[in-house]
């Protein structure tokens, strides 16, 4: 069948941040939909949240209200969300209370009120909270075969009036398989709350939507005083266009490390940080986005271990300022200490951020201090949720350079903890080395997905001005191993001494 | 001295005041409070249910008794609509039944603002009397201690 021969099926906005992208462009006009999920999971705020954005004075909304939360307490409660509107009660929005029909009447009764309102008052939206009230009121007194009669004549009805339906219900996945309303229905959003130790983390699955593809998987939710905002897995990225990599070189702002990669970091590179504590990669970092400031490429911080008045402060004893860029909109800091915190939702930080000022250049600084601001449900998944993150991010064009901290042992030379090398375009590592009675730091690019690059390894120091790079270690065995001996036999420690060093930044 | 938020006991007043205007010249105040109870019942049906406005009536009538003890003889029936002002009209106590209408309706639109705010009340008292101004009633003022 040719595009043109499809009936063209009208989407519904949901008016929930992010929900629209999930369920691939909105729900489908005339739909019978089902939000289940159990109870604190937030089935009523979203159907609050969709009645609110669609209904008007001409086309309402319908909201029966059933043995579960009466209206006047959803009234209560709802009105404190962003999305309420008071204008629209008793106009656009209205509550009808069946609790009395389902009591005391059988099904047809339950069906026939639904009828009379749906027909006085020609609705746009109907939705039945809770709907699996209705049907455990009827299971005790109907068959199965006419429970599954009645539910299939209720959305018969709605759909021919040309409503938009929801019912709202609380259900456990187990009765997905044999609850005749999940035959029945058009759409299924689930909605949850998971727990692990002391996080909650509520999520949202498509787990059916019929006619259009919606987006897999357990999408993140929060409820903030705005009401529901989801986050797709996608990241909001999905149909954009790819920026191809490797155009130019971004220059890091350390002249010799530069020349240690060849030209610079290629342009919409991740690159992975790698060294112990203290040996200077949150400096190296600061000096990449000062050079991108400086060259009118504008840069965000995403920091987690240190508050965005103290990452300036130290900014500026490297002599870098960091104040005004962030005035004129060259420079964002990010600092997500939130709790429980999602990989999506930093995602969906980031990239408004990305997308507010252009911004061409990316730290995130320190991968070990985001994994900790997660939730420990999202820590299981972290490896997977960097790969998506850094995806979506260099395919916008930007380049990252992480920072992750790596306990130095003395054997062997570890790239990460996080088994994440496979993610980074580039990696290179920072150690400390054992040289002439003294701690020295050594630094070495690992790997250039996208060429050549120096195979040496420089000592370097860390100084006011900030890194700055010496000359390769030479004549020693074993450097990787932070505890190198003479590559001949005798003394042959050709290394340079800090001060012969620092005069070649 | 009654509890209620004073601009609960304005908006009261008027909406006796519109019933008085409607009803017969031998109604009494208190029989009007009957009516707008009465009138509020359909609205708030809707968000309460039946039973829920046979609560929130209940409780309006306990706290309006509390300071008119002549409602004392007052109840609530089943199906929410009032019973008792037979006996009151008896006393012949206007001004107890005008005191006594007020506060019953106060208390009743009180619960209402308590549970779903001052604004949410004025809009539902402007549906069920369409017809009045009802909405330049001032509900914000603050309670008086």
């Amino acid at each position: 069948m040719s595009a043109q021969d499809k009936v063209t099926i009208r989407m519904v906005p949901t008016g929930v941040p992010g929900l629209d992208e999930i369920l691939g462009g909105g729900l489908p006009e005339f739909s019978f939909n089902i939000i289940a999920g159990a109870p604190g999971s937030g089935k009523t705020t979203l159907a609050h949240q969709i009645m609110f954005a669609n209904a008007t004075a001409e086309r309402p909304a319908i909201y029966f209200t059933v043995l579960g939360e009466p209206a006047i307490k959803m009234l209560r409660y709802q009105q404190q969300y962003g999305f309420f509107d008071q204008a629209k009660l008793n106009t656009a929005i209205r509550f009808i209370n069946l609790s009395h029909v389902v009591l005391e009447k059988d099904l047809g009764a339950v069906l026939e009120e639904i009828i009379r309102e749906v027909e006085a008052a020609n609705p746009a939206l109907v939705l039945v909270d809770s709907f699996r009230t209705v049907v455990r009121k009827a299971q005790g007194a109907v068959s199965d075969v006419e429970l599954q009669g009645f539910i299939q004549r209720l959305a018969l009805h709605l759909a021919s009036w040309q409503a938009t339906t929801f019912l709202i219900g609380e259900y456990v996945e187990a009765e997905i398989r044999d609850n005749p309303v999940f035959t029945v229905a058009d759409g299924l959003l689930w909605l949850s709350q998971q727990i692990e130790r002391n996080s909650i983390v509520r999520k949202l699955q498509v787990v059916k939507l019929r006619g259009q593809g919606s987006v897999p998987g357990m999408h993140t939710v929060r409820i903030t005083e705005a009401g529901l905002q989801t986050f797709p897995r996608t990241f909001g990225l999905t149909g954009k266009d790819e920026h191809p990599k490797g155009l130019r070189r971004l220059s890091t702002g350390i002249a010799k490390f530069d020349e240690l990669l060849h030209g610079g970091i290629p342009e919409g590179d991740s690159v992975l940080l790698a060294g112990p504590s203290g040996s200077g990669k949150s400096i190296i970092a600061t000096q990449f986005i000062a050079e991108g400031i400086k060259q009118g490429e504008p840069g965000i911080v995403a920091i987690f271990e240190e508050r965005p008045g103290q990452y300036v402060r130290r900014a500026a004893t490297f002599g870098f300022d960091f104040d005004t860029p962030q005035k004129n909109g060259q420079l964002e800091i990010i600092y997500l200490r939130p709790l429980d915190l999602s990989v999506d939702e930093t995602v969906h930080e980031i990239v408004a951020k990305v997308k507010k000022i252009g911004a061409k250049r990316l730290v995130i600084d320190s991968l070990a201090g985001f994994e900790m601001a997660l939730a420990p449900d999202f820590r299981t998944d972290f490896r997977e949720s960097l790969y998506r993150m850094i995806g979506a991010l260099t395919r916008m064009g930007v380049t990252i350079i992480s920072t992750v901290e790596i306990e130095d042992v003395f054997t062997a030379m570890a790239l990460s903890n996080f088994v994440i090398s496979f993610l980074a375009d580039d990696i290179v590592r920072l150690r400390y080395v054992s040289l002439n009675g003294q701690l020295r730091r050594m630094l070495l690019v690992v790997k250039m997905r996208g060429g050549a690059h120096s195979i040496d390894m420089n000592e370097y120091q860390v100084t006011d001005k900030g890194i700055v790079i010496g000359k390769p270690l030479r004549g020693y065995r074993g450097l990787i191993s932070g505890i190198p001996g003479p590559w001949n036999a005798g003394p042959a420690d050709r290394s340079l001494s800090p001060d012969e060093s620092a005069a070649n930044p | 001295m009654t509890n209620v938020f004073p601009a609960m006991q304005d908006l009261a007043r008027r909406i006796l005041a519109i019933e008085a205007a409607r009803a017969n010249a031998a109604d009494t105040q208190v029989d009007e409070a009957a009516r707008a109870c009465a009138k509020l019942q359909e609205p708030l049906s809707r968000f309460t249910g039946p039973a829920g406005f046979f609560s929130l009536l209940s409780r309006a009538l306990v706290l309006a008794k509390a300071e008119v003890p002549a409602l004392r003889v007052v109840q609530v029936r089943a199906d929410g609509s009032l019973a008792g002002f037979d006996e009151i009209k008896r006393d012949n106590d206007t001004v107890k039944f005008e005191i006594g209408g007020v506060v019953l309706v106060a208390h009743l639109l009180g619960l209402l603002a308590t549970f779903i705010g001052e604004s949410l009340t004025r809009r539902v008292a402007c549906d069920a009397w369409p017809d009045a101004s009802l909405d330049s009633t001032d509900l914000n003022r603050e309670e008086t201690p």
